[in-house]
C-alpha cells in the first residue's frame, strides 16, 4: 500500500484506474475537469486500458456510459452541477434497464445564478432516478467508495447505477493524503463485470429498451424500488468486505459518532461531517450531550437505521446544503418521512448554499438549535437558515 | 349515463367519431366526454375510443368496461379482437358491415345494427374512412340522438379538422347511412380467447425488459416475435398475383414494406408466395410490378 | 488523410439480396411506409453479425412495443436525441471485448438527427467513431403526427405548418443535413432513396464495409404524413430525384460523386401526387421549382469541385 498526498479528483480517477473499467465517456467541467485530465493522462501513458470516449457534452456522456454498460461493460464518468443537469434524462435510463454506471458527482452549485463552489442542489434532484448516491467525507473515502460503488453497483442482487458525490473543491482540490490500495488486492475484491441480465450480443439477441405499454412498466418500477432495498444489505456487506481487506470501516449507510448518550444528535452528509467531529469533540469536552450521524447513503435511504438514531436521543438536527423550496432541505425531509410517528424534534439546519464556507460557529449554532429543541421538546422553527443575511436563525 | 365504446383501426377516425358523438349529446344539453385509448398506434392497427353521456357532469376518468353500445368501424376486427367484451346484455353492437345483423358473430347474442359504412363512405366521400357513417347508423339504432345532432357534432368536431366542406360531406355520409341501417339480433356462438397478453409478475419480467427470444404460453416475446402479429387484417385492397405474368423480377418482394412476399421455389420452378397474414394492402407491389402482374383488388 | 479502410462490395442486388428476414414481418408501420423498405434492406445486407440502435421514432414503435420485436438482432433504445452516441458506446464495449467485427448501425428519422439529434452525431462524427449511421427522411417528426423538423420542405403542410389562410405550409427550405456531415470529413457521406433501389443498395453495402464513421440519408416518404396513396411509396421517391427534389450523391475520402444526374423534370407532378402540397399556390410552386434549379446548380458545382480530378 502506498500514501500519497492526492487531491479528491485525483483519487476519483485513480479509483478508476484500479477498477479496471472498460469504457470511460466524460465531458470536462469544472471543478470535475481534473478528473478527466488524469484519466487523459493514465490512457495516454498506458496505465490504463480503458476506451476514452471525449465527448462532446456530458449527455452524449452518459448515453455512452449507458450503451457501452448494455453492452455488457464496466462504465465509468464523473461530472458536476449543470453536467449533471445534463445528463438527467438520460440517468432514468440507467435506473431502470439496471446499467451499473459509476460517476463520481463534484457537488456544485446549479444555476442560476452560476457558481462553481459546493452545493447539492445538483444531485439531490436526480434522486428518483433509479441512482443510488453516496456523500463522502474526505479524499480517502473518495478513493475507497468510488471502488466499492462498483462492487455494490454490480452485485446482482441490486445492478443498479451509483453517484459518489464528493465536495467542489474541498475534496476535489484540496490535497491530503490518501492510501492507494494495491491492485492486486482490488483486483480480489472487484472481479471483472460478467452480466447476463443486460448484454448486447448478435450471437445471443436481446431487446433493451423498447417502447412499453402499461402493462409492464409499473412492474418495472417495482424491480428498481426492489433492488434499491436490496441495496441496503449490499452496502454494509461490501462496506464488511472492504473493511476486513483494506482495514477502513465507513459504517456502511450511515456512520454514527459519539451518538451514546446524545441528547441532540446532528446528522449531516459531505465533508461538513468532518468539522462537525470537531464541534462534537468539543461540545462533549465540555459537557454538552451531542452525537453526530454521517448520513452516507441518500439512495438507497437508511431508513431504519436513522430511526434507531431516533431512539436513543430528544432532538434531531438534520443538515441540508440545498433547499427545496417552501418544504426544506431535501436530507431533511427524508429524515422526518423516515420518523414518521416519533413524538421528538426533527429540526433543519441550512447552511453553506452556493458553495459559502461552514464554519465551526455555524456548526456550532447547529448543534446549539438541537440542544435548545431537545430540551423544550420542541423547536421554535423547524427550518433554520444560518448565515443568512436578513433572516433570523 | 350511456357509455360507448368505438373500434376502429389507426387512422379510421374512431377518435373523431367518439367526439362527434360527445359532441352531439352535448348539443342536446347532455354533459359528454370522450376519449382516445392513448395508444401510439400506426395507420391500420386496432384502436378504441370512448364515448360517456349523461345528464349531469361526468367525474369518471376510467377507460370503459363494460359499454352500453359498441361501434365497431371495421367489421374485420370482429375476428380479431373481442369487440363485444364487456358489453351489457341489454347493451347493443353497431357494426360496418354488409352483412345482415343475424350473420354477424360477436361471441354474445346482443341487439345489433349493422350498415354498410364503407359502402356509404366511398359513395359519399370517396373514401373507405367510416367514421361519420356509423354515426348515422347509431343514430338510427340507439335513439339516444337524433340525426340532427350528430350532423351538428360532425359540423362541430370535423369541421374543425378538415374544413366546412368536408364536414359537410360526412354529416351527409351520416345521413345516408342513417337511412341505410338495419336492426335485428347478432349471433353468439363462439367463444373468444381470453387474455392473450403475456403479463408475468414482477420477478418474471426480465429485469429492465431487457429480453432475449423467449416462448410462452401466449406467444412468442423478445427478438423477433413480431411474426406473431399478424397485420393482414388491416387491408382493405389485397394482391392478386398473376404468375404467368411474373418475370420474377424481385421487385414487389424487395418493396413489400411488410416483407410479406416470399421467394418459394429453384430454378424455373421460382415463384412468389404472397402472405396475406401479414400484407397490409398498400399497393406498392402492385404499383411497381413492371409486368402488371398484380392487382388489388377488395 | 484518408481515414478509411474497406469499402470492397460484392455488389448486392435485388436479385441477390438474401431470403432471410432479420427485420420480420408483424411490425405495425403505417401500410405503405417508407421506412421499413429501408430497414428491412439494411438488415439484409448487414446481416446477423449486426447490433441495432433506435432512437425515440416510428421504428421505435412499429418495429417494437414490448414484448413484441421485429429486429431479430439485438436491439437498444436509450432516448431520441443520442442515437449516434449510444452507437458509438455499443460499438466501443464490443471492441473491448474482442467483438471487432459486429456490424453496429443507428437508424433514425430526419428530426432525431438533423434536429435534436444532430449534437451528438456531429461529435461522434467528428471523433469518426466506428459505426454506420442510417437517417431516412420522411421529412416530419411523423411519430408524434407529422410535425415540421428541419427537413420539411418549404411549402409542404405539416401540423405545426398548417395551410392557413394568411400561410400556406412551411415558409422555410429544407435543411441539407448530408452536406453539413460531408463537412465533417468523415469516410463515407451518401444520399439515397427507396425509389433507387440498386443504388441505395450498393451504399449500404459500401458503407457496411469501410470502417470509420459512415453516414447515409435515405429519402423514405412516409404515405400517411405526406397524405398521399400507399402504393405511390416508392413512385414519389422516383419522382423526387428526378425533379431534383432530392439529390443522390455520395463522398468517399472527400471525393464527391453524383450518383444519378437528376432530369430536372418539372417539380409539378412529384407535389402533385402529395396531399401535403395540396394547398400550394402558383407562386410557392415556382419558388420550390427555383430551389430545385438553384439546388442541383450547386449541387454540381459542389460534386465538380470534390471530384477526384481536383483531389491533389
Amino acid at each position: 500500500m502506498v500514501k500519497r498526498v492526492v487531491t479528491g479528483n485525483y483519487a476519483a480517477a485513480f479509483a478508476a484506474m484500479l477498477a479496471r473499467v472498460d469504457v470511460i465517456a466524460a465531458y470536462p467541467i469544472t471543478p470535475q475537469t481534473f478528473i478527466v485530465e488524469h484519466l487523459s493522462e493514465f490512457v495516454n501513458d498506458g496505465l490504463l486500458d480503458s476506451a476514452f470516449m471525449r465527448c462532446e457534452s456530458e449527455h452524449s456522456a452518459m448515453s455512452a456510459c449507458v450503451a457501452a454498460s448494455a453492452t455488457g461493460v464496466r462504465t465509468y464518468t464523473a461530472t458536476a452541477s449543470q453536467g449533471l443537469a445534463l445528463m438527467h434524462e438520460v440517468l432514468f435510463i440507467a435506473g431502470s434497464a439496471h446499467l451499473p454506471v459509476v460517476m463520481p458527482v463534484v457537488n456544485r452549485t446549479v444555476a442560476g445564478p452560476i457558481g462553481i463552489w459546493a452545493e447539492h442542489n445538483d444531485t439531490m434532484p436526480q434522486r428518483d432516478t433509479g441512482w443510488m448516491q453516496v456523500y463522502v467525507e474526505d479524499n480517502q473515502e473518495v478513493m475507497d467508495m468510488t471502488i466499492q460503488a462498483f462492487k455494490i453497483a454490480e452485485d446482482k442482487r441490486v445492478l443498479l447505477p451509483i453517484m459518489v458525490c464528493l465536495d467542489a473543491f474541498i475534496l476535489s482540490h484540496t490535497v491530503e493524503p490518501v492510501d492507494f490500495p494495491d491492485q492486486d488486492k482490488v483486483d480480489k475484491f472487484l472481479p471483472p463485470y460478467r452480466p447476463d441480465h443486460a448484454v448486447l450480443d448478435p450471437k445471443d439477441p436481446m431487446i433493451i429498451g423498447s417502447f412499453s405499454p402499461p402493462e409492464y412498466i409499473q412492474e418495472v418500477r417495482y424491480q428498481t424500488d426492489e433492488t434499491m432495498r436490496n441495496a441496503l444489505e449490499v452496502v454494509e456487506e461490501v462496506n464488511a468486505e472492504w473493511a476486513k481487506e483494506f482495514g477502513r470501516d465507513y459504517g456502511g449507510l450511515i456512520e454514527e459518532y459519539k451518538t451514546e448518550g446524545a441528547d441532540a444528535i446532528l446528522i449531516t452528509l459531505g465533508t461538513v461531517t468532518s468539522t462537525a467531529r470537531d464541534i462534537v469533540d468539543e461540545y462533549r469536552a465540555a459537557g454538552k450531550k451531542v452525537g453526530l450521524v454521517k448520513l452516507r447513503f441518500f439512495r438507497p435511504y437508511p431508513t431504519e437505521a436513522i430511526r434507531k438514531v431516533a431512539s436513543k436521543c430528544k432532538a434531531i438536527g438534520v443538515y441540508d446544503r440545498a433547499v427545496s423550496f417552501s418544504a426544506g432541505g431535501p436530507s431533511w425531509i427524508e429524515a422526518r418521512n423516515a420518523l414518521y410517528g416519533y413524538t421528538i424534534p426533527v429540526i433543519n439546519v441550512l447552511a453553506g448554499l452556493g458553495g459559502r464556507d461552514v464554519t465551526e460557529p455555524d456548526i456550532r449554532l447547529m448543534f446549539d438549535k438541537v440542544l435548545e429543541a431537545a430540551e423544550k421538546g420542541e423547536a421554535e422553527n423547524e427550518i433554520v437558515w444560518i448565515g443568512t443575511r436578513g433572516v433570523k436563525p | 349515463m350511456f357509455e360507448v365504446r368505438f373500434h376502429g383501426r389507426g387512422g379510421q377516425g374512431a377518435v373523431m367519431a367518439a367526439q362527434a358523438l360527445a359532441s352531439a349529446a352535448f348539443q342536446e344539453g347532455n354533459y359528454a366526454v370522450a376519449f382516445p385509448y392513448f395508444g401510439a398506434e400506426r395507420r391500420g392497427a386496432p384502436v378504441m375510443a370512448f364515448t360517456r353521456v349523461d345528464k349531469d357532469k361526468i367525474f369518471s376518468k376510467t377507460l370503459i368496461y363494460e359499454p352500453d353500445y359498441i361501434v365497431v368501424l371495421d367489421d374485420k376486427l370482429t375476428g380479431l379482437v373481442d369487440v363485444a367484451d364487456g358489453l351489457k346484455d341489454d347493451g347493443m353492437a353497431i357494426i360496418n358491415s354488409n352483412a345482415k345483423p343475424e350473420d354477424i358473430e360477436l361471441g354474445k347474442s346482443v341487439k345489433c345494427a349493422t350498415v354498410d359504412a364503407t359502402t356509404v363512405a366511398l359513395e359519399t366521400l370517396g373514401q373507405p374512412i367510416t367514421n361519420s357513417a356509423i354515426l348515422g347508423a347509431f343514430a338510427k339504432a340507439t335513439g339516444l340522438v337524433s340525426i340532427d345532432s350528430i350532423v351538428a357534432g360532425i359540423m362541430d368536431i370535423f369541421g374543425s379538422r378538415i374544413g366546412e366542406k368536408l364536414a359537410a360531406k360526412n354529416a351527409n355520409a351520416a345521413k345516408v347511412a342513417y337511412e341505410r341501417t338495419s336492426v335485428g339480433t347478432c349471433k353468439g356462438t363462439m367463444t373468444y380467447e381470453k387474455g392473450g397478453k403475456w403479463l408475468p409478475d414482477y420477478k418474471e419480467l426480465p429485469l429492465g425488459l431487457a429480453t432475449r427470444p423467449m416462448k410462452t404460453p401466449e406467444g412468442l416475446v423478445g427478438p423477433g416475435s413480431f411474426v406473431d402479429n399478424k397485420t393482414g387484417s388491416w387491408k382493405t385492397f389485397a394482391p392478386v398475383h398473376d404468375p404467368d405474368k411474373c418475370i420474377m423480377c424481385r421487385m414487389c418482394w424487395f418493396y413489400c414494406p411488410d416483407g410479406a412476399i416470399k421467394e418459394v421455389g429453384e430454378g424455373d420452378a421460382k415463384t412468389l408466395e404472397f402472405h396475406l397474414e401479414y400484407c397490409k394492402g398498400c399497393g406498392i407491389c402492385a404499383n411497381e410490378c413492371p409486368k402488371d402482374a398484380i392487382k388489388m383488388e377488395r | 488523410m484518408d481515414r478509411h479502410q474497406g469499402g470492397e462490395t460484392i455488389g448486392i442486388t435485388i436479385k441477390t439480396l438474401p431470403e432471410e428476414e432479420l427485420f420480420t414481418s408483424g411490425h405495425t408501420a403505417c401500410g405503405g411506409c417508407g421506412a421499413p423498405i429501408v430497414v428491412r434492406a439494411a438488415m439484409k445486407i448487414l446481416g446477423p453479425n449486426t447490433v441495432t440502435y433506435f432512437p425515440a421514432c416510428c421504428l421505435l414503435v412499429f418495429g417494437g412495443t414490448y414484448p413484441h420485436n421485429a429486429f431479430k438482432v439485438p436491439y437498444l433504445h436509450v432516448l431520441f436525441e443520442n442515437s449516434a452516441i449510444c452507437a458509438a458506446g455499443i460499438k466501443q464495449a464490443l471492441n473491448k471485448q474482442g467483438k471487432e467485427d459486429v456490424n453496429v448501425v443507428a437508424f433514425a428519422g430526419d428530426g432525431g438527427t438533423g434536429d435534436i439529434g444532430f449534437q451528438a452525431l456531429s461529435g461522434a462524427a467528428e471523433r469518426n467513431e466506428d459505426i454506420l449511421y442510417i437517417c431516412y427522411d420522411n421529412e416530419a417528426y411523423m411519430n408524434t403526427g407529422i410535425q415540421r423538423s428541419g427537413s420539411t420542405p418549404f411549402g409542404a403542410w405539416t401540423t405545426t405548418t398548417p395551410a392557413g389562410t394568411k400561410i400556406g405550409g412551411k415558409e422555410l427550405f429544407k435543411k441539407d443535413i448530408p452536406k453539413i456531415m460531408m463537412a465533417h470529413n468523415v469516410p463515407y457521406v451518401a444520399t439515397a432513396s427507396v425509389g433507387h433501389p440498386a443504388d441505395m443498395l450498393r451504399k449500404i453495402e459500401k458503407a457496411k464495409n469501410m470502417k470509420g464513421f459512415r453516414y447515409l440519408q435515405i429519402f423514405a416518404p412516409c404515405p400517411t404524413g405526406w397524405r398521399m396513396d400507399t402504393a405511390k411509396t416508392v413512385e414519389v421517391a422516383k419522382k423526387a430525384v428526378n425533379s431534383g427534389m432530392w439529390t443522390l450523391f455520395e463522398m468517399v475520402d472527400g471525393v464527391i460523386t453524383l450518383s444519378v444526374k437528376p432530369k430536372m423534370e418539372p417539380v409539378d407532378d412529384y407535389l402533385k401526387m402529395q396531399g401535403r402540397f395540396r394547398h400550394l399556390t402558383d407562386e410557392q410552386i415556382k419558388i420550390i421549382q427555383g430551389w430545385a434549379y438553384k439546388k442541383n446548380e450547386m449541387d454540381l458545382k459542389f460534386v465538380e469541385a470534390f471530384s477526384e480530378d481536383k483531389k491533389e
